[in-house]
């Protein structure tokens, strides 16, 4: 009894905040545009019947589901910022899509909700197959779902871009437009939903007992393994069914659970309980919002845009009142130390990179077939391939540096410049530019994206300086600028037109443009950015040790942590100019440095591997569709992303 | 291999190292003659160049243009310099154009571009000014830059097509809602400030769509706005996603449209949406035929 009480007690603020939304949908039929013409009146009430009313319920489902969802995949994952798209559902989904929009045509005409789910199953089923060796550990599962992720996104960016302005639906649907024609969407979704909250009842128990270590769960008789692999597929479903029917709904199965714990929930079984109703609610508001705030029969922008609109302010506000220990949390260290440090020796490092860059200057692709640059037409193509050599190696190099600074601030494995939500921001910045100046220049662009990114570090800074920046906090206060960020690229993506195409190409990541200015840009903010970094050496040691083991040995931890910071947001934004947001090398490259030994040696390692990995992803973008170019961010990619995948699935298991 | 010999020698050396830092650029206006190979990175100019019979020798994205563009044809001649956004420049090198066309949509590639070859950038669509007008001058920079006086020709016979089938509607005052159909529940539509407006105005008919546009269109409208336009055509621009005509059929608000439900939907084919006058003239000439054979089908 005293549960049921409690519970009604966790879902007060639920129902004034329903009342909220049920209100705002009242002022939605109120104030929309009444139809014009002898049909108004008959018009007026198929959109009723047939296109408002079924979205109206398609939010609150979409809302429940991916709050089910996103409580059931950060339970099973014990990680606190796990959500849909960390298992690669979405971009799986959306790259399913595209891919058969580009090539198999006929199948989306069959069952575009069809190809979508099975693209959001394959990566999730993917990911869950490379941590299989693992026994789903949920550092290896979030991961594995990231790179898995990226990939995804990039591949889906670059045939997006092959195809031209005319896949403008796919940016409409992308950004996860609720607007219906038909209560088709609502009755799926309905009947998912409500299998899944059947499924989540049965699993409650198992679900409290994951809560214990591993060690505790397998001595009380609980298929571990089997367990978690029917939660995860639980919330998998559930995902990538409202992926399919209505978009990408970005941030809600990441901030349900949050807000749900937030408003007092405590055991598995109450935020299971109120993350849903989080969820509906938050989502139901969302839509009305963009309806009240459109004009005409236009949205403001696309609901799922619009929620990480809402939701990213909205967790950075929350942040301060999260009540936690500043203290690395419990098994994200583990890949970082799980590969044994062995010899140091860089020498076929070296060789490889040294072999690239010779391939990169003489040999390409021309009208004729390949080709061996000499005398005069190598310097004329010099002119072309030198600028992207010098800016790919530099933003390799500051990636790498960017990625292991954070991985070492945050003792997160996670983290990586992408996440810090600059790249982003200096993508804001640049769609600001794009506004305000029809046409800009390459000065212009890039002092954009500098303000950006900026505008996204400082925010990030004052929410995670009350906390002398705790490893989490960072990390969800990144993602949170990070969401909010491409919330507003979503929804200039979703408008379509030249501004989208000038996004679309810096998103995809490409070096195609780079001349002397960018290229000496790059080299110059890598020498003053990047070769600092061997002094804190020290510094990157001892953090992922701890606050309390930085402060018995006498370091200032809050200082530290902040002079890193501000050196991985510069890092960050430079280098996304050049190769954009979506690149792995930040995540990848001191990854694969791990077996170099600690401090500056390793560091220098992750460089060299950073320049090495986009200077041969350079090379790479430029012959294999000639004369279509692939962007290198993609790339990159695509060299780096499995190699890493494999790393995991075969990692050490001597822990330490 | 090309050539043999050293692969570079000390003063090829300095001279590459020079322009890697300083960035050579042909100094604007250097080549007074008219050029004979230019080349362009923007679908409006490629159009154009090969309307008045003066084919690039290269250009982005021949693959779609073909699909999407459909007209003027493209001869096997031009070579493919990849995507409009990422512009093979190597390949455009190698090309040897003496002049390049550029828009100011692709602004952003000029100091690369302007290595290759002295640059020239003619742009249609400017907030503020009509793109016809500038469309139009446009082809006669074009044409007077590479000599050739077909440029005037084209625009006579264009402006002389757009009259006969202006003539062929019979003067009636039509409305037509230019559209392009993204999915099964959004639109773009395109204003006054569009070529396709454009063509409108010359054919006697009236753009149903009076808001304000953004670089000649709008995206992305709810198909709901289409109720309010009861006695308008609905001129659907391909191409259109294969899987809404299904979503459509089904759709109960959709078979209620007024002109759904009277047969006032004209499906055109691709255009160039962000085109010159040659897609003016093909939107013009597919609009006119769809809506004459209406006509006739209804009586």
């Amino acid at each position: 009894m005293a549960d049921i009480g409690s519970s009604l007690r966790l879902l007060r603020p639920w129902v004034g905040l329903g009342l909220l939304a049920l209100a705002l949908f009242a002022a939605v039929l109120e104030t929309r545009p009444s139809l014009l013409g002898p049909d108004a009146l008959a018009l007026d009430r198929i959109l009723l019947m047939h296109s408002l009313l079924p979205r109206a319920a398609t939010a609150l489902l979409c809302g429940a589901a991916l709050g089910l969802s996103g409580a059931l995949l950060q339970r099973v994952l014990r990680n606190p910022i796990a959500d849909p798209s960390t298992l690669g559902i979405a971009a799986g989904a959306q790259l399913a899509l595209t891919l058969a929009m580009t090539f198999a045509p006929a199948l989306v005409a069959v069952s575009r909700e069809g190809v979508a789910l099975a693209g959001g199953a394959a990566a999730a089923a993917g990911v869950l197959a490379l941590s299989w060796k693992r026994g789903l550990d949920p550092v290896i599962v979030v991961l594995s779902g990231m790179v898995i992720s990226m990939i995804a996104a990039a591949l889906g960016a670059f045939v997006v871009l092959a195809r031209g302005e005319y896949l403008m639906s796919l940016y409409i649907w992308g950004a996860g437009s609720l607007s219906l024609q038909s209560w088709d969407a609502p009755i799926t979704i309905a009947t998912r939903l409500s299998v899944g909250v059947v499924a989540a009842v049965l699993l409650l128990r198992p679900l409290a007992i994951l809560g214990l270590d591993d060690a505790g769960a397998r001595s009380l008789g609980v298929g571990l393994l089997a367990t978690r692999l029917m939660v995860m597929l639980l919330a998998v479903w559930l995902a990538a069914t409202v992926t399919a029917e209505v978009g990408i709904i970005g941030f809600v199965g990441l901030a349900a659970p949050a807000f749900a714990r937030l408003a007092g929930a405590r055991t598995p079984r109450q935020i299971l309980l109120v993350a849903p109703i989080a969820g509906a609610v938050v989502l139901s508001i969302t839509d009305s919002a963009v309806q009240l705030a459109g004009s005409g029969f236009a949205d403001l922008a696309p609901t799922g845009a619009a929620t990480a609109l809402l939701g990213g302010p909205l967790l950075l506000w929350l942040l301060p009142r999260v009540r936690s220990t500043d203290r690395a949390p419990a098994g994200l260290v583990a890949p970082l130390s799980m590969l044994k440090p062995s010899s140091g020796n860089a020498t076929p490092l070296l060789l490889l990179a040294a072999a690239l860059i010779v391939l990169a200057l003489l040999v390409g692709r021309g009208p004729d077939g390949w080709d061996i640059a000499t005398g005069d037409l190598f310097s004329e193509l010099l002119a072309f391939r030198g600028p992207r050599l010098v800016a790919a190696g530099a933003a390799g190099v500051m990636l790498a540096a960017a990625g292991t600074l954070m991985q070492r601030i945050t003792a997160n494995p996670m983290a990586s410049p992408e996440l810090l939500g600059v790249g982003a921001g200096s993508g804001v910045g640049l769609a600001a530019v794009l506004f305000l100046v029809g046409f800009p220049g390459p000065i212009l662009m890039l002092g954009g994206m500098a303000a950006g990114a900026l505008v996204a570090l400082i925010v990030m800074l004052i929410v995670a300086a009350r906390s002398s920046f705790g490893p989490e906090r960072l990390l969800l206060a990144g993602i949170a600028v990070g969401a909010f960020s491409m919330a507003i690229l979503s929804a200039v993506l979703a408008g379509g037109g030249m501004r989208a195409y000038a996004l679309l190409v810096w998103l995809s990541g490409s070096t195609n443009r780079v001349g002397p200015f960018e290229a000496t840009t790059a080299l110059v903010a890598a020498l003053v950015l990047a070769a600092p970094l061997f002094l804190f050496a020290r510094w990157l040691d001892i953090l992922p040790l701890g606050a309390d083991v930085g402060r018995c040995v006498g370091l200032k931890v809050g200082r530290a942590r902040l002079v890193l910071a501000l050196f991985a947001a510069g890092l960050t934004a430079i280098s996304s100019f050049i190769v954009g947001p979506l690149s792995l090398v930040g995540l990848l490259a001191p990854h694969l440095a791990a077996r170099f030994p600690r401090g500056r040696t390793r560091l220098a390692a992750a460089m060299l591997i950073g320049a090495t990995l986009l200077i041969g992803a350079d090379w790479l973008s430029r012959i294999v569709a000639f004369p279509y170019q692939v962007p290198v961010g993609l790339f990159a990619a695509l060299i780096g992303g499995p190699y890493l995948l494999r790393l995991l699935r075969h990692g050490d298991a001597n822990h330490g | 291999m090309r050539e043999h010999g050293p692969l570079l020698n000390r003063r090829q050396a300095l001279a590459a190292g020079a322009a890697l830092l300083a960035g050579t650029a042909w100094p604007k206006g250097a080549v007074s003659a008219a050029a004979t190979c230019p080349a362009t990175l923007d679908w409006a100019i490629l159009e154009t160049l090969l309307a008045i019979g003066a084919p690039p020798v290269a250009a982005t994205e021949l693959v779609q243009f073909r699909d999407v563009a459909v007209e003027p044809a493209v001869p096997l001649s031009v070579t493919d310099l990849g995507l409009r956004g990422l512009p093979n420049f190597e390949t455009l090198l190698l090309a040897r154009p003496d002049i390049i066309f550029n828009s100011n949509f692709y602004a952003s590639s000029e100091p690369l571009l302007a290595r290759i070859a002295p640059v020239e950038s003619l742009s249609i669509y400017v907030p503020g000014k009509p793109p016809f007008d500038a469309a139009v001058e446009m082809t006669r920079a074009i044409g007077a830059r590479l000599g050739r006086a077909e440029a005037e020709d084209f625009i006579t016979r264009t402006s002389d097509d757009m009259a006969t089938l202006s003539a062929r509607l019979g003067g009636r005052p039509r409305a037509v809602l230019p559209i392009n159909l993204g999915d099964a529940r959004h639109f773009r539509t395109f204003g006054a400030d569009s070529m396709f407006g454009a063509a409108l105005e010359q054919l006697g008919l009236v753009n149903a769509w009076k808001a304000p546009t953004s670089y000649s269109a709008t995206a992305p409208v709810g198909l709901e706005a289409l109720a309010g336009y009861d006695d308008a055509w609905i001129a659907l621009i391909g191409p259109t996603p294969r899987e809404v005509g299904p979503v459509l059929a089904r759709s109960a608000f959709w078979n209620a449209l007024p002109a759904v439900r009277s047969g006032r939907v004209l499906d055109l084919g691709p255009v160039n949406p962000f085109g010159a006058l040659p897609a003016m003239a093909r939107f013009a000439r597919l609009l006119v035929e769809a809506l004459v054979a209406k006509g006739r089908g209804l009586g």
